[in-house]
């Protein structure tokens, strides 16, 4: 069914980010066409509700950008995306449930994800606990070898051809 | 727009989701299973939207035009951005991560069914 991956060919970790990167693309796309849709049809209807998809979009976008990227920035970029994402999946939860008027309309975050299966609640806590994981990773330094000795600055001198 | 075509999408979604799940967890990456399973996936949806959009320019309306082609792209494209990715990883995620576009094909179908439905279509 599928040719044997090698032993130890990539850290999981790297793996598991990408399938992050896929939710995060795929949650990017749900949000986007929906903020697009109803930003481009009835904006008036839900001015904030519209704008916070928008938003979601946004956040899910770098995110997945940070994650791909990776390295010190890309990390940081991932890691103020997460911590906005939840912040936002929370507040609009509370916000969605204790005022309807405001959010008549669904948004990704409305009841904390739930017309998503609760996966926008879900994925800034992954985010965060693999940006954590890899934190870790970078800061402990797998052990100094012994400094090798200098290379030999200069070539060796070339060997003459022997004389005939 | 129909369940007859709904369903059989659905299966072979579900089943490329098992496949790439299966080969995360017998630590392979994927192989040709997923790549044929994802081209049946993405063949079920271009039929799909095929059939739509005849309709669409006949006489069929829906309440929410707009929304529909949205999903209806999204569905499209995802099989393939899905198996793009997944031969960009050589580890044995690569299987997880084309389940997650086709979990998300699998939902998305009967989101736009019920758009369509709304339609009376």
């Amino acid at each position: 069914m599928a040719e044997p991956a090698g032993p130890r060919e990539a850290p999981p970790a790297e793996g598991l980010g990408r399938v992050l990167v896929a939710l995060y693309g795929v949650f990017a796309l749900a949000a986007g066409s929906r903020a697009a849709v109803q930003l481009a049809t009835r904006f008036s209807e839900a001015p904030l509700a519209y704008l916070l998809s928008a938003l979601a979009a946004a956040v899910y976008v770098a995110a997945a950008a940070g994650l791909l990227r990776g390295g010190r920035a890309g990390r940081r970029t991932a890691l103020v995306a997460c911590l906005v994402e939840l912040t936002g999946v929370l507040v609009v939860g509370v916000l969605s449930l204790a005022d309807r008027a405001a959010f008549p309309d669904e948004t990704v975050w409305s009841g904390f994800g739930s017309g998503y299966g609760y996966v926008p609640l879900v994925l800034p806590v992954l985010g965060l606990l693999y940006l954590r994981g890899q934190g870790r990773a970078q800061k402990s330094p797998p052990p100094k070898s012994p400094p090798k000795s200098p290379p030999p600055s200069n070539p060796p001198p070339k060997s003459s051809p022997p004389p005939p | 727009m129909t369940t007859a075509l709904v369903v059989p999408t659905t299966v072979v979604a579900a089943l490329l989701a098992l496949a790439g799940l299966a080969s995360t967890v017998a630590r392979r990456r994927i192989g040709l299973l997923h790549l044929v399973l994802a081209a049946v996936l993405e063949a079920l949806l271009v039929v799909q939207a095929v059939v739509a959009g005849v309709r669409l320019a006949g006489d069929a309306a829906l309440p929410e035009t707009a929304t529909f082609l949205g999903y209806l792209a999204g569905a499209l494209l995802l099989p393939v951005a899905g198996v793009l990715f997944a031969r960009t990883e050589t580890s044995r995620w690569a299987g997880t991560v084309l389940a997650v576009p086709a979990a998300a094909v699998a939902v998305m179908v009967w989101r736009l069914l019920q758009l369509w439905e709304a339609g009376g279509g």
